[in-house]
């Protein structure tokens, strides 16, 4: 009850204020609902005292506390739910009787004919080779062999230094529904025609999973003759997520335990890159022949849909819908900004500056704003297409938040090794026009030093939790309504030092600018330094993300929650998200005044880690 | 190149329960036969690789269950199929007049563009039963019958023996192919950023 009170009161926002930072303290809403909290964890803890602050050894939840497991989940606020328990069984698996074997049990064959007969991932043969399967969603991450095509993200920030090694493209090709190794994979997406004509998959080949392409449409068309619709299915550990776009069926299966509104948005973003590529014009050629086989319009995209797979794995851009910028200082950012400006007046729609997945400066035209998922999608479609390097190019592109239905077009120019520049224009002629702009904004950043200051940002990344100030900043006097009272415990300082990685157990933040559509995330470091511990923790941030923006018991302020690997702390306000994890043993009390100076911190460094002024983003 | 590129066909097989409709597939995909029946329920998807002049075809094959109690599955089935193979046991007078049905239920539920020259394929099967003593379907008829519905091409086959199943699918594949559509170039509109037509849906202009 008294949590309720707390949290009723700290949604009450202030809704003149329009900074985009702090207005509230976190003090006031978790606080409230700390005593309650202090007892309920006394419950669990024997002693209050942390133990030494190693992280625990990497371990599916059920290995080491199997009965304890659950209750070392705190949770606060108005959030009762916990990942774990999500109940949603929804409308699906009419058609009990399985109406769809794999034909080849007919006959009671083993897989190993020459050609692959077709269909029951879940069935006969997916069951016992998904029990193959390692278990938890942890163990997953450790699941390399199995899970290849996730694997690689290298330390670095998230949306920063992507990997290196990380080759975009076509996956395991040989292998199809018959094949032990397609069975294990983790996650799988495929996208089909209404027709059930297969038109991509992650793993193994199109063609060689016409049949399993036609069990899904199968499935999908008998719930719809119905009158109903088929959104997920689940099958032991593996969900099954469908997604329809008019004549175009999209679908993931995965065990990897992300909760399917996460999967269902991958979905949307797939189709989204597809729509990028083709507009949604394509409906019309299935209008007209419904035989139509898109595939051939797809050719040599494979690496444009792997790179956004393997995305959905250290991207946060991808669930949060928000996009990063490249720390710089300000005048650096104006620079570039003022150079694209100019362009943006002479009839360029949008004209865009980016770092590998980060944006340098970015100007739209009048009244066209861009959406951050469009900036993903587009983003992602350059990165991946080798050809963009080599050339300046100029390609038709549809922006789906934008318009779905037509084509602009792309100039991209490669300024150098990561910094890349999109001029979008709706005008098919102007190419030669672009160019000339190029060749002047290409002097103009070099003149302001621009590309070598990008260079070294990416060197240096952006904010390091170590240096997160310990003591208030000089302006936070002003500020105090967001600071809170700072009234350190008197042992603070010791137990701040003894820990790895940011002031009092602080691993890892993202803040997301809600008026901005940006977030800025910290750097990994220690402990988060693997791309092991790297991915679990973005999986951890997903699960956050999702159950604060519950559509049925959300949305929520805060949420606190402390397992075997983290303590996870998620702050709320109509300005901002913050996401923020730390040391498993980290305290409470100290964890929730970190939030508070990190939420201060980016407030001081906002020049340099957002691109301010530029006109909002969604309308 | 792209004319080399390999193509995807979706083909119907339609026809009775009992005529054979997946022996003929299991024979024809994986060169097995069993004289155990099974009756199919709903559908079985296999593939199959055909190379027919240089070019490489995947056949979707879609074995749908003879009863009628699955006929509901029609239009969900039969969208976008290149190819329907109607099959009829020449030992059973009733599974060859009810071709007819299957042919017109097909085309009412897939509505192809040109019903007239959809590619169908029929085939007559177990001619090996009896040493074809039984036999009350001829050959003469099945052929009359199909000449009649725009020359469809006819097949005498045993699902059993593995007798004429290779010919059929081949014949399958050319039909398929000659029934390619021309390649249109892929065209969308551009944003039209200075005129009326703005896209926008219903968003605020502030």
């Amino acid at each position: 009850m008294s949590s309720d009170d707390a949290h009723s009161s700290s949604s009450e926002h202030d809704s003149t204020d329009q900074n985009p930072n702090p207005s509230t303290s976190i003090d006031q809403s978790l606080d409230a609902i700390e005593g309650q909290l202090t007892s309920i964890s006394l419950n669990h803890r024997n002693s209050p005292l942390p133990e030494p602050p190693i992280p625990p050894p990497h371990h599916g939840i059920g290995d080491t506390l199997p009965s304890d497991a659950h209750s070392q989940v705190e949770e606060v606020g108005a959030v009762e739910k916990s990942g774990s328990d999500v109940e949603v069984e929804n409308s699906v698996s009419r058609g009990e009787g399985v109406l769809w074997r794999n034909s080849s049990d007919v006959e009671g064959e083993v897989e190993g004919q020459g050609s692959p007969s077709s269909s029951g991932y879940a069935g006969g043969k997916g069951t016992s080779s998904s029990s193959g399967v390692s278990g938890s969603g942890i163990e997953e991450i450790s699941g390399d062999e199995v899970d290849q095509g996730e694997g690689g993200i290298r330390s670095g920030s998230f949306g920063g230094s992507v990997d290196s090694e990380w080759v975009p493209g076509k996956r395991h090709v040989n292998e199809d529904d018959a094949s032990v190794s397609w069975r294990k994979r983790k996650k799988h997406f495929f996208v089909l025609s209404h027709s059930g004509k297969p038109i991509y998959s992650r793993y193994g080949d199109e063609h060689r999973l016409a049949g399993f392409s036609a069990t899904l449409q199968a499935i999908i068309s008998f719930v719809e003759n119905g009158g109903d619709r088929v959104k997920l299915v689940r099958a032991g550990k593996h969900q099954v997520v469908f997604l329809v776009k008019g004549p175009i069926y999209l679908v993931c299966i995965s065990c990897t335990e992300e909760p399917h509104e996460s999967l269902n948005e991958q979905l949307e973003l797939l189709y989204g890159q597809m729509i990028l590529i083709l507009t949604k014009s394509i409906n019309r050629c299935f209008e007209k022949n419904p035989k139509f086989d898109m595939t051939p319009l797809l050719g040599g995209t494979d690496a444009v849909f792997s790179s956004l797979i393997h995305s959905y794995s250290w991207n946060p851009a991808t669930f949060l819908h928000a996009y990063s910028c490249l720390p710089l200082a300000y005048p650096t950012r104006q620079a570039a900004g003022a150079i694209l400006q100019d362009v943006a007046e002479s009839g360029v729609l949008f004209a865009i500056l980016m770092c590998k997945h980060k944006v340098i400066s970015l100007v739209g035209a009048q009244k066209a704003s861009l959406h951050p998922d469009d900036m993903l999608l587009l983003a992602n479609f350059v990165m991946s297409s080798e050809s963009f390097r080599t050339s300046e190019s100029f390609s038709p592109i549809c922006l789906p938040r934008y318009n779905p239905m037509a084509f602009l077009y792309a100039y991209v120019y490669y300024l150098d090794a990561d910094t890349y520049l999109m001029l979008l224009t709706a005008n098919p002629d102007a190419f030669y026009r672009l160019k000339d702009w190029r060749i002047r904004i290409e002097m103009v950043l070099l003149k302001s030093n621009v590309l070598n200051e990008a260079q070294r940002s990416m060197l240096d990344g952006g904010m390091h939790v170590e240096d997160l100030p310990v003591d208030p900043s000089p302006r936070s006097g002003s500020l105090s309504s967001h600071l809170g009272q700072p009234r350190p415990p008197p042992d603070s300082a010791d137990r701040c030092k003894a820990l790895l990685g940011g002031p009092c157990g602080l691993w890892h933040f993202i803040y997301r600018s809600i008026y901005l559509d940006q977030y800025v995330s910290s750097e990994f470091s220690s402990p988060i330094n693997t791309p092991k511990q790297q991915k679990r923790l973005y999986r951890a941030y997903q699960k956050l993300y999702t159950s604060m923006h519950d559509r049925e018991l959300g949305p929520h302020k805060t949420q606190f929650r402390r397992d075997n690997n983290y303590v996870l702390l998620c702050w709320v306000t109509q300005d901002f998200e913050l996401y923020a994890a730390f040391d498993p043993l980290a305290d409470k009390a100290l964890a929730i005044k970190t939030c508070n100076r990190v939420c201060q911190w980016v407030k001081d460094v906002e020049n340099e880690v957002f691109l301010l002024g530029a006109s909002p983003f969604s309308w | 190149m792209a004319s080399r590129r390999r193509m995807l066909l979706k083909v119907i097989i339609l026809g009775d329960s009992g005529v054979g409709k997946t022996s003929l597939m299991n024979q024809y995909v994986n060169r097995k036969f069993s004289s155990q029946y099974k009756a199919t329920i709903g559908a079985d998807f296999l593939t199959k690789e055909v190379q027919f002049e240089d070019r490489l075809f995947t056949l979707q094959i879609w074995d749908t269950a003879g009863q009628e109690r699955f006929q509901s599955l029609g239009v969900a089935f039969y969208r976008g199929a290149d190819c329907c193979v109607l099959v009829h046991d020449v030992n059973v007078m009733k599974s060859f007049d009810n071709l007819n049905n299957w042919r017109e239920e097909f085309l009412i539920q897939a509505s192809p563009h040109d019903p007239e020259n959809f590619p169908f394929v029929v085939l007559g099967n177990k001619i090996d039963v009896d040493g074809g003593n039984s036999r009350v379907v001829s050959e003469k008829k099945a052929k009359a019958w199909c000449s009649s519905k725009g020359n469809i091409p006819y097949f005498e086959t045993s699902a059993k023996e593995g007798f004429n199943v290779e010919a059929a699918f081949q014949c399958i594949a050319k039909n398929a192919l000659k029934n390619e559509p021309e390649e249109e170039v892929y065209l969308p509109d551009t944003i039209d950023v200075g005129g009326g037509r703005q896209q926008r849906s219903s968003g605020c202009e502030c």
